[in-house]
């Protein structure tokens, strides 16, 4: 049987090749994520622990809280008076102090060097080298006051050398220096795309408003020295809230950080993959039952000849098994490839990684290796059930393939998936619960693809008629193929269906959230000019809090309202925590009361929630919450009112006298409201923008271009979503050139009769086109359908989170459609050509 | 009995034959698997008149048909249809020639199963994007007896009547020759019966040229003329044929 089975599949090559593509994609997907993730993990645990090679111990304040990762923790700075104390301990070689914050670079076009993401680091180059993570390549580390290092991946990038001038971005106004040195971080020219700037010590503590003070104290014990005794003797001297910790452990806790975000990363693109898989699955599922259907003459003559239902069930079993372990091992190996490819393309968008060598766990050989059989294996179950039903005698009969109608049970069963998709939906949209709502979207459309068999022939009908009117006999004859099996129509179209209902769905999120995020800027801010610094696409950053004052000078400005937002542990969670100025809210700020009035309540030192929070969290005015500051330790602030959702603000508020109280003078506004003494115009707009161009990092927008980039923002993020649904797309249209493959091979004989009588090679492909174009429009219009909906229930659970408006794009929808058809012709067109130029007696002699 | 090579087409209503094979080779594989299947073949078969092809199995008989209609391509000589030389013409020109000069029914398979009768019989002439002639199909299925079955598929008719179908369709562009092939090989002796009727009437009334391969006597002796095929060779040939005159011939061959 096991030969039979090797034998069959021989026979078989394209068939198998294109069965397997289907899977190979999905594994390539999940690969590819997962040698990439591993290998920057390891790249990045790599880099810290080189960081921390020269130090031993590190001596820092202990956290106020960690943020909800647990890494990342926010700590107070410790009193620079430790220094002496740390280096007089015994066993302690050397020691120093240092101090971080933000330090912007300008180029020498006086535009702000931004990183995409990664931070605009300001630290301290130490005076002790043999401690140091920083190692000039040219010139020496910074002396004075006027002096800064700057990493080799910035000054090769904007072509800056020892001696030039630099402007920098401080949290005070920006400031000139010269640069002493080109510095290398640990092995790397920069650290993950991030830039450098190093000053001495008292700079820096002049610079991020710390004098006094500093972020950690790096101490390196002497050779022979007993190192736990020494870790003990630090431990004695050091005050309350100070503690001291190995390097080992900084580095496992910056790196944890690292491979956390990379963890979501690489959880987001295994989604992706797996949707891939899934789609793949119905393609499995289908190419199965046409060659059963096909092979069903066969399977009866061997059950004749002995062969029991366990050797037929396990001969289909092992052809799956087979196809799955030959794809998923392929799919191993592209995905190497594409980590590899990844990795260079993260390198071009200048994201400079640490070089490290690329990682192969076994962990992505088992991944890989399960996922692939196990979803091929899983979509033959049900063809290998059908194989074993099929009755001896059927060898003695003349059975046309894949003409069975639709069955109670399989209506039944669909109808049960559906409906239990649908439960599980409700129940993870309103918990909320992703996991649920993944799983119901999955059972949803195992469900509709059960059920869609029951629509296809009357839907095939109706697609194919304007096909039938304008293509004439071959797009009748399409039309009619493509309703001859209404069970592998439906099996086709289901692939595509789930691509494009992923698809709607995310148009219909997508367009609700554009529409939703535009009219709540027009909800949300009074002022006319949104300043904010530029961050290419990363989360907002901070700017000095000095462009405040910059901006409140200029002629013409009314208001100028800085708007601040820091970490805060409030009740048991971590969040952020925003600030503004009581008196500003009404000119800049539009804060809609649910309960109170907002700014008396912001005015005396009062806590303002948003109507989300106090839902979920059943707060209620006048309560007192916890909450918990880096800076000032722990304290309980009173609820004084309760405000609608604001795009701007967060969820929680106080008044900026309360947060400057209770936050680092370091802490940076992340937004500037500037209200202008009339109506934004474009000669405003040019005076804003020259008056704070001292600030190059600041970019100044009227609130028709802030709604504007808000809407941009959603678009870009749609536009990386449907890129990755696009694979999922892919695989669904091997499919269909699989069944249409299978479709014309099993339809040789029809095909040469009809050329005998007449038919044109053009005609034969229009034939093949049109059936296509059919089925991949059917299996558009119910994943449109399905889509919209999900993406309607999606939105409308959201209502909440600040999703006021529901859109559906219809127009998208309709281009969809039009692609889906466009993408069915794509499908067809290898099929047609094979159809065509079938030899026309061989066609007619083909049992 | 020994033949010449060329034999004359016989009284022809026309004068002009309906298709005509000259010195026709074709040779199947290569090497010592090589197969003569048409050894030199050169025939008429005359307008408005009714030609059986017979010969053993082997003897080259479909070949020629194949070679004939444009289905197959000849390795050597040529094959015309009316005036057209089969050799010379594209897949386009060959395809519109089997579409309006020629008309075919096989042994089985004839129909497309997801057209109704009528659509399987109208097929050339839609396919072509033409206008079908109601009044000569109405005749056509008449006789054929089919015209209250034209709104079935081909799963929902019988074997007979699906043949009958195929009938129509070979007629229903009025083709300068219909080309059979075995059409009753499938068929019950009744069902045989009226299809070779039918084509026999097809002749004698509307004037249709019609060759038709076949390996039964009494098919044949429904035809004008029969043609024996051997090897590949053209050997014997009947006029008014009787079925115990072709049995007699076909002995002689061996068949």
């Amino acid at each position: 049987m096991l030969r039979l089975t090797l034998k069959g599949l021989l026979a078989h090559k394209l068939r198998v090749a294109l069965t397997a593509l289907a899977i190979v994609l999905g594994v390539t997907f999940v690969t590819g994520t997962l040698v990439l993730t591993d290998t920057l993990n390891n790249t990045f645990t790599t880099l810290f622990s080189k960081i921390y090679s020269n130090v031993d111990f590190e001596v820092r304040g202990v956290a106020a809280f960690a943020d909800q990762q647990g890494a990342g923790a926010v700590r107070q700075p410790i009193s620079d008076t430790l220094l002496p104390k740390v280096a007089a301990v015994p066993g302690v070689a050397a020691s120093e102090g240092l101090v971080g914050g933000y330090a912007q670079f300008v180029d020498k076009h006086g535009k702000a060097i931004t990183t995409g993401g990664a931070p605009t680091l300001g630290t301290t180059f130490g005076d002790k080298p043999e401690l140091s993570a920083l190692h000039p390549v040219s010139g020496h580390g910074p002396t004075g006051p006027t002096e800064v290092a700057m990493d080799e991946g910035t000054a090769k990038k904007y072509h800056f050398a020892v001696g030039d001038r630099v402007k920098v971005l401080l949290p005070g106004p920006p400031e000139t220096f010269t640069i002493s040195g080109i510095v290398r971080f640990g092995s790397a020219d920069n650290l993950g795309g991030a830039t450098l700037a190093a000053f001495t010590l008292p700079t820096a503590q002049k610079l991020f408003h710390v004098e006094g003070r500093v972020d950690t104290i790096e101490v390196a014990t002497a050779s022979g020295a007993d190192k736990a005794a020494v870790e003990r003797d630090i431990a004695k001297i050091l005050p309350k809230g100070v503690e001291v910790v190995s390097a080992q452990k900084v580095a496992d806790e910056q790196s944890s950080a690292i491979n956390d975000a990379l963890g979501f990363f690489s959880t987001a693109l295994l989604v992706f993959a797996l949707i891939s898989l899934f789609v793949g699955g119905f393609t499995i599922l289908n190419t199965f039952s046409i060659t059963v259907g096909q092979r069903t003459r066969e399977l009866a003559l061997l059950r004749i000849v002995g062969a029991s239902r366990g050797q037929v069930f396990r001969s289909v079993m092992l052809e799956a098994l087979v196809i799955g372990l030959l794809a998923s091992l392929v799919g191993l190996g592209l995905g190497v490839a594409m980590a590899v490819g990844l990795e260079a393309l993260l390198k071009a968008f200048g994201i400079s990684l640490p070089e490290g060598a690329l990682i192969f766990a076994p962990r992505t050989v088992v991944v890989g290796l399960v996922v692939g059989v196990g979803v091929t294996v899983v979509s033959a179950v049900s063809p290998a059930r059908r194989a074993v039903r099929i009755a001896p005698i059927a060898a003695l009969q003349g059975v046309q393939a894949g003409t069975e109608g639709n069955s109670l049970r399989r209506t039944v069963v669909g109808a049960g998936f559906g409906l239990l998709g649908a439960a599980a939906l409700t129940i993870g949209l309103t918990a909320p619960q992703i996991s649920l709502v993944g799983l119901g979207a999955f059972l949803i459309f195992i469900g509709v693809g059960m059920l869609s068999p029951l629509v296809a022939r009357p839907m095939s009908s109706v697609l194919g008629r304007p096909l039938a009117r304008l293509r004439g006999v071959p797009g009748r004859l399409g039309r009619q193929n493509s309703m001859r099996s209404p069970r592998r129509t439906a099996q086709t179209a289901a692939a595509l269906m789930v691509g494009l209902a992923l698809v709607s769905t995310i148009a219909v999120f997508g367009a609700s959230l554009s529409k939703s995020a535009t009219s709540s800027v027009s909800d949300a801010i009074a002022a006319d000019y949104i300043v904010m610094a530029s961050s290419q696409g990363g989360p907002p950053s901070g700017f000095s809090a000095s462009a405040t004052q910059t901006a409140a000078g200029l002629p013409g400005v009314a208001v100028a309202s800085p708007i601040y937002a820091g970490q805060a542990k409030i009740a048991k969670s971590v969040t952020f925590i925003g600030g503004i100025a009581p008196k500003d809210v009404g000119s800049t700020v539009t804060l809609r009361m649910d309960q109170g009035d907002g700014p008396a309540a912001l005015a005396a030192g009062d806590l303002l929630v948003d109507t989300t929070t106090a839902t979920r969290d059943k707060l209620h005015v006048g309560q007192r919450l916890p909450v918990t500051f880096a800076e000032t330790g722990p304290t309980t602030l009173r609820i004084g009112g309760i405000f609608k959702p604001n795009i701007i603000l967060g969820s929680y508020l106080v008044s900026r006298t309360t947060f400057i109280r209770h936050f680092a003078e370091s802490t940076l506004p992340i937004v500037l409201l500037i209200k202008t003494s009339s109506p934004a115009t474009p000669a405003m707009t040019t005076e804003l923008t020259k008056g704070l161009a001292s600030y190059p990092n600041l970019t100044v927008q009227t609130r028709a271009e802030y709604e504007k980039t808000q809407e941009a923002q959603v678009n870009q993020l749609l536009g990386l979503v449907y890129a990755l649904l696009a694979l999922a797309i892919v695989v669904a249209l091997i499919g269909i050139v699989n069944t249409l493959m299978l479709s014309v091979f099993e339809r040789t004989r029809e095909i040469g009769l009809l050329r005998a009588v007449g038919m044109s090679r053009r005609q034969v492909r229009t034939m093949i086109r049109s059936e296509a174009v059919i089925l991949s429009v059917f299996g558009a219009v119910i994943g449109i359908v399905v889509g919209t909906g999900l993406g309607i229930a999606l939105v409308t659970s959201l209502k909440e989170q600040g999703f006021t408006d529901l859109v559906v794009p219809w127009g998208n929808m309709i281009v969809f459609l039009v692609l889906a058809g466009l993408l069915g012709l794509i499908a067809a067109s290898w099929p047609a050509r094979r159809a065509a130029k079938l030899n026309i007696l061989e066609a007619i002699a083909t049992e | 009995m020994t033949m010449t090579d060329t034999i004359d087409g016989g009284a022809s209503p026309t004068g002009r034959p309906a298709a005509a094979a000259v010195e026709l080779v074709k040779t199947y594989g290569t090497g010592d698997a090589t197969v003569q299947a048409l050894d030199g073949v050169t025939l008429e078969f005359a307008a408005g008149r009714f030609t059986a092809v017979m010969g053993p199995s082997g003897s080259g008989k479909s070949t020629l048909m194949h070679c004939m209609a444009g289905l197959d391509t000849p390795t050597a000589g040529r094959a015309f249809i009316g005036d057209a030389e089969i050799g010379s013409l594209d897949d386009k020109a060959l395809t519109q020639l089997r579409r309006d000069k020629v008309g075919f029914i096989f042994q089985a398979f004839n129909l497309v199963p997801t057209l109704t009768a009528r659509e399987n019989i109208t097929l050339p002439v839609d396919l072509a994007g033409g206008k079908v002639d109601e009044d000569w199909l109405r005749q056509v299925t008449d006789q054929l007896r089919i015209t209250e079955r034209l709104g079935h598929r081909p799963s929902e008719m019988s074997g007979g009547q699906q043949q009958r179908v195929a009938c129509a369709r070979a007629l229903v562009t009025r083709p300068d020759l219909i080309f059979a092939d075995e059409p009753t090989g499938n068929l019950d002796s009744n069902s045989s019966t009226e299809v070779l009727e039918f084509l026999r009437r097809s002749v004698t009334e509307f004037g249709q040229s019609i060759v038709m391969v076949t390996h039964d006597a009494r098919g044949a002796a429904f035809a004008d003329r029969v043609v024996f095929l051997a090897d590949g060779r053209l050997v014997d040939e009947l006029e008014d044929p009787t079925p115990d005159a072709i049995l007699e011939k076909m002995k002689k061959l061996g068949g």
